[in-house]
């Protein structure tokens, strides 16, 4: 090995993983065809951790008991879009009373109507995800607005229209769907396309229009030329987008709401030609519909689906792509988008059915992310969430308060090019975890295992006895502990740590004691005492399990 | 306008004096205890730090330092964001600061701080992310590296890292991140050395327990990153709380996010911390649209983000100054690009190539390194600032004079051509501003100019390598026409153009130690 080359090696510098990751082995030639294993409570167990928040005991078994396909076409069911965001509390709006929605309603001089309504936004997305059953839907609405980012805008109408976008496209055609967002009015404000204009040509958009929406940068090839695209493409395509702007940004006129305009006027009325990347295609002033010849072209191109198969490939299963994964599972994936003219749910819908998925070394080899942390830990001990409104809305954000310091806000994130933890070499999920964070991950498992969380008043708590008498046989403390480990960890535990956890709950002393307990709290259900004690065995152990660093991974 | 080029005179670094026998760790020479002879007034039991200041978006330099030489040029070319001409006050050089940054102005007039003009790397590459990565990696850019600078010297000196740290050698994090998330340019091979810290003061302990053996294969990775990451913070975090109890400041600090992070950097070191490397960082500089406020050039959002890393920066030496620590700490700005040259019509300006970066502290060879930004009346609307330096012999020089590595271990870990600047000097040497740091003079000369097919490039050199390269006006690399050993002499190199779209193109020349660039117009 010669000088260079042994560096290359020890520094990493080549597109490759960690040394710690480049050693640990990946499928091999196991790729997209159907998984033919058999359908077990572990394996539906990996499906729904990875497609929706906090899956429990009861959804695991169901889906084990219903089987693959019924699964997946309950995962992907339209659910319709949420009732809008309303007004949780805030009186002085005269338009907007509390309890009635505020999305279409206008801005008034003089009065704050922006504080109210952002956290009613912020708290309506954390609700979706919170009240979702088995549902691929909110994980897919995270992704996109991982994919399709806008961040820092401050009117939340626009955020309002945004997510509706989102939800409306989430499984629907990828082509189609970048043509929304293209003039969407959020989208025209954060990446300057509303600023886009003949006379003075803004690139922002179409720089990552390119770059991070369709279709990847390529390898450096030449000046300017990043394979896929060049930097000339990138100033003819700004020529293309120009002429739209947004309209009603906080407006309080009641005559406007919130829109995008095509104004001809401010449109590059030229052919703009692309280069040979796009085989020279041209495109002919086409007024408001312009944009979507561009997209047209810009699908042509195969390197599209590879680009999105990849980003969902590394958010669904595992950010490291190798050579044998590009072909057994990337380029089939790719090949069916294509073959669905762009349409997402069948691609994916391959993907989570694959042998591929479903292989030994693709489970809990991700770090959950903090919603998916929060979330998960919520939903999967079935954490209760009062109904009372105003209570309700606090909690939520309460949540929502919680996941800024767990570096995951939703609608503020760090670039355009979405969470690190999805795209930066090496660490990748990595991020996640660090010195700030884990305390603060520990602190709100402690909370939901021990605290509850008490908010105006009510407090959210588990049930911990009615959590563990769901579960197959909670008098046996194996059983009720490996029960549990099937929902908090993606590869259950070690007899060693079983034991560690049985120390927990019953202190060292013989299985049967627990037994004993147990059926004496069942038989004498009225018992305050025996219930409170048998309860926090139970809240002791809960907490234990969260605090290993199994619960960490999915 | 003038055109006048400053004549400098280069100074010989006394580093090259090399001591003490190298050793052999993972194949990498190493000599963690010499001391050059440039440094060995320093006291010898002192741990020098390094602070960067990473400005996120894309500095405006132009609007940071402004050429005055060039001020009616770039008055016409960006003439909805330039300063006012009567609020730019010459620091010398003919250049200003910023009017808000006094702060900066006074750690210049004080021959605190060295400004190197026109920082960038061949080759510019204007994705944030991607020239982000370049600058943290200091990789070439057409090459992804998966580690950052620092991370490199560390995975050299910690080879076991991150197993078995703390330990009583290292008992602070070798890094430290201010803010929430870890530096990339403290990725190591296997882990990421910078530990993040917001409040020093307000650190538990996690819970832990209950680990069993690491499986193997990657779900055991994973396993046992999370499990080490609690032990490490656990470990780190009881020496922090100590440590930032028995710290203190003794000056005020501004309120804002940037000057606080500094102020528990100072805090730390005034209470023992070993760690040597910090991370602080201020985001916001991705100045697209309204950079200043129309109608008045001197506020808006770059004239606030300024003001708050002037005022910043001006407090922590001041305060590592009054704590008996300024012999001990060097700062550094850096940023992933300047932005164009012309500004666009949101009152922003866009993506561009070099700008300066600030180097401050008491060893600083204090003064302004390299020309000011050429502006040109036909400047182009996707032009930059042309380089002149390239950061990465920056960063080798940093690791060679402050952190005392060999240099052929600074080129293994940087790039095997760092060349060596005379950005440090000896701490206990007066500060004294100077313009006299480097000798351009290779007598560079470019004709025919305008050209068309061909231009000769005449110069002299030494007995030495000469690396000949042209660049397009918005930083692109067209070609290395040579790198290799010439005779002392003057030399006349054919440079063939005629494939080069017509406009400005710059030709630099590097050898050890000098560079020089010249323009040429390529017409049709």
């Amino acid at each position: 090995m010669n000088r260079r080359s042994a560096l290359k090696t020890m520094f990493g510098q080549q597109n490759s993983a960690p040394a710690a990751a480049e050693a640990a082995p990946r499928p091999v030639n196991v790729g997209l065809e159907p998984f033919s294993g058999s359908w077990t409570k572990e394996q539906a167990a990996h499906l729904l951790r990875r497609t929706m928040y906090g899956p429990n005991f009861q959804q695991i078994n169901q889906a084990a008991d219903a089987g693959l396909e019924a699964t997946l076409d309950l995962l992907f069911a339209d659910t319709g879009l949420p009732d809008p965001p309303v007004n949780y509390f805030f009186e002085d709006d005269p338009n907007v009373p509390v309890g009635e929605t505020w999305v279409d309603a206008v801005y008034i001089n003089g009065v704050n109507l922006t504080g109210y309504r952002n956290q009613s936004l912020y708290v309506w997305f954390t609700d979706q995800v919170i009240k979702e059953q088995v549902s691929i839907r909110e994980k897919m609405l995270l992704f996109w607005h991982n994919h399709f980012v806008v961040s820092d805008i401050g009117d939340p109408k626009f955020l309002y229209v945004y997510l509706s976008t989102l939800r409306q496209y989430s499984l629907g055609n990828f082509r189609e769907f970048v043509k929304a967002i293209t003039v969407d009015p959020a989208m025209l404000r954060y990446l300057n396309g509303n600023q886009n204009t003949k006379n003075a040509p803004n690139e922002n958009y179409a720089r990552e229009l390119l770059e991070l929406f369709t279709i990847g940068k390529g390898p450096l090839a030449g000046p300017g030329d990043y394979t896929n695209y060049t930097e000339g493409d990138i100033l003819e395509i700004a020529k293309v987008l120009t002429g739209w702007i947004d309209r009603a940004y906080f407006t309080i006129d009641p005559a406007f709401s919130v829109e995008s305009k095509y104004l001809n006027g401010r449109h590059d009325q030229t052919v703009k030609t692309l280069s040979e990347r796009f085989n020279n295609a041209s495109i002919a002033p086409n007024g408001e519909d312009e944009y979507k010849d561009l997209i047209d072209i810009i699908f042509d191109q195969d390197e599209v689906s590879r680009f999105i198969c990849r980003k969902l490939y590394r958010y669904f299963v595992y950010y490291l792509i190798d050579e044998d994964i590009e072909t057994n599972v990337i380029e089939p994936m790719a090949q069916i988008l294509r073959d669905n003219d762009y349409e997402i749910e069948p691609a994916l819908r391959a993907l989570l059915s694959s042998e591929h998925f479903y292989h030994e070394l693709n489970k809990g080899v991700m770090i959950r992310n903090p919603l998916d942390f929060l979330a998960g830990a919520t939903k999967s001990l079935g954490l209760n969430i009062t109904d009372e409104f105003y209570p309700r809305f606090r909690m939520l954000r309460l949540y929502w308060f919680i996941l800024e310091p767990l570096q995951m806000l939703p609608f503020f994130l760090p670039s355009v090019a979405g969470w690190p933890a999805y795209y930066q070499e090496p660490s990748y999920h990595r991020i996640w975890i660090n010195s700030v964070t884990l305390p603060i991950r520990q602190q709100v498992t402690d909370a939901i295992a021990f605290t509850g969380f008490v908010q105006e008043g009510v407090l959210n708590d588990i049930d911990p006895l009615g959590l563990i008498g769901g579960l197959s046989n909670p008098y046996d403390p194996n059983v009720l502990i490996q029960d549990l480990a099937l929902v908090l960890f993606p590869n259950g535990v070690t007899d060693n740590q079983v034991a560690f956890l049985k120390e927990i709950l019953i202190y060292g002393l013989p299985d049967f004691e627990w037994t004993t307990e147990y059926a004496e709290h069942i038989a004498n259900p009225d018992d305050v005492a025996l219930m409170n004690s048998v309860s926090q065995k139970v809240r002791g152990l809960l907490r234990a399990m969260m605090n290993l660093s199994e619960f960490y991974l999915s | 306008m003038s055109l006048k080029m400053k004549r400098r005179k280069f100074i010989k670094s006394t580093a090259a004096s090399l001591l003490g026998l190298p050793l052999a760790l993972n194949g990498m020479n190493l000599s963690p205890i010499r001391k050059s002879a440039l440094l060995d007034a320093l006291n010898p039991d002192s741990d020098r730090v390094l602070v960067l200041v990473q400005l996120i978006g894309g500095n405006d330099g132009l609007n940071m330092l402004v050429p005055l030489d060039y001020y009616d040029t770039l008055a016409n070319v960006r003439p909805n964001v330039i300063l006012p001409e009567n609020s730019l006050e010459s620091i010398g050089f003919d250049l200003a600061f910023h009017p808000v940054m006094t702060g900066a102005r006074s750690l210049f007039d004080n021959a605190k701080m060295g400004i190197v003009q026109g920082v960038a790397y061949p080759d510019q590459n204007r994705s944030h992310f991607r020239s982000t990565d370049i600058w943290t990696s200091a990789s070439p850019a057409d090459q992804d590296w998966t580690t950052g600078w620092l991370g490199r010297k560390l995975d050299m000196e910690h080879s076991t890292y991150p197993v078995d740290y703390p330990n009583s050698e290292n008992p602070d994090p070798l890094a430290i991140a201010m803010g929430t998330s870890v530096s990339l340019t403290c990725q190591g091979e296997v882990g990421n050395y910078s530990m993040t810290l917001t409040d020093p003061f307000n650190l538990g302990q996690l819970a832990a327990g209950g680990d069993d053996f690491i499986p193997e294969g990657l779900y055991g990775d994973q396993l046992e990153f999370v499990r080490l990451t609690i032990e490490q913070t656990n470990a780190y975090s009881e020496r922090i709380v100590d440590i930032a109890n028995q710290g203190t400041n003794t000056v005020d600090y501004p309120e804002t996010n940037l000057a606080q992070q500094l102020k528990t950097i100072a805090l730390m070191l005034s209470g023992g911390s070993q760690t040597r490397i910090f991370v602080a960082k201020i985001g916001g500089f991705d100045t697209h649209a309204s950079q200043v406020v129309e109608g008045d050039t001197s506020v808006g959002s770059h004239a606030e983000l300024l003001l708050e890393l002037s005022d910043a920066i001006q407090a922590f030496q001041s305060d590592i100054e009054g704590l008996g620590l300024s012999e001990r700490v060097l700062g550094l700005t850096f940023s992933e690009f300047g932005r164009r040259i012309r500004s666009n019509d949101s009152f922003g300006t866009d993506h561009g190539t070099a700008a300066p970066l600030m180097i401050f502290g008491d060893c600083v060879n204090a003064g302004v390194f390299g020309d000011n930004a050429e502006i040109l009346p036909d400047v182009g609307t996707g032009d930059g600032v042309a380089m002149q330096f390239d950061f990465r012999d920056i960063y080798g020089t940093i690791l060679q004079d402050w952190f005392e590595l060999e240099e052929s271990t600074v080129k293994e870990l940087i790039h095997e051509d760092y060349i060596h600047l005379p950005i440090l000097q000896d701490c206990s040497d007066d500060p004294v501003n100077t313009s006299t740091v480097l000798d351009l003079d290779m007598d560079l000369s470019l004709f025919p100019n305008p050209a068309r097919d061909y231009v000769y490039a005449e110069f002299r050199s030494e007995d030495e390598r000469v690396a000949l390269t042209v660049f397009d006006a918005e930083g692109r690399l067209m070609e290395q026409v040579m790198d290799r050993s010439l005779t002392a002499g003057s030399h006349r190199i054919r440079i063939d153009i005629s494939t080069y779209p017509p406009g400005n193109y710059f030709v630099r020349i590097v050898t050890k130690g000098l560079r020089q660039k010249a323009k040429v117009f390529v017409k049709v």
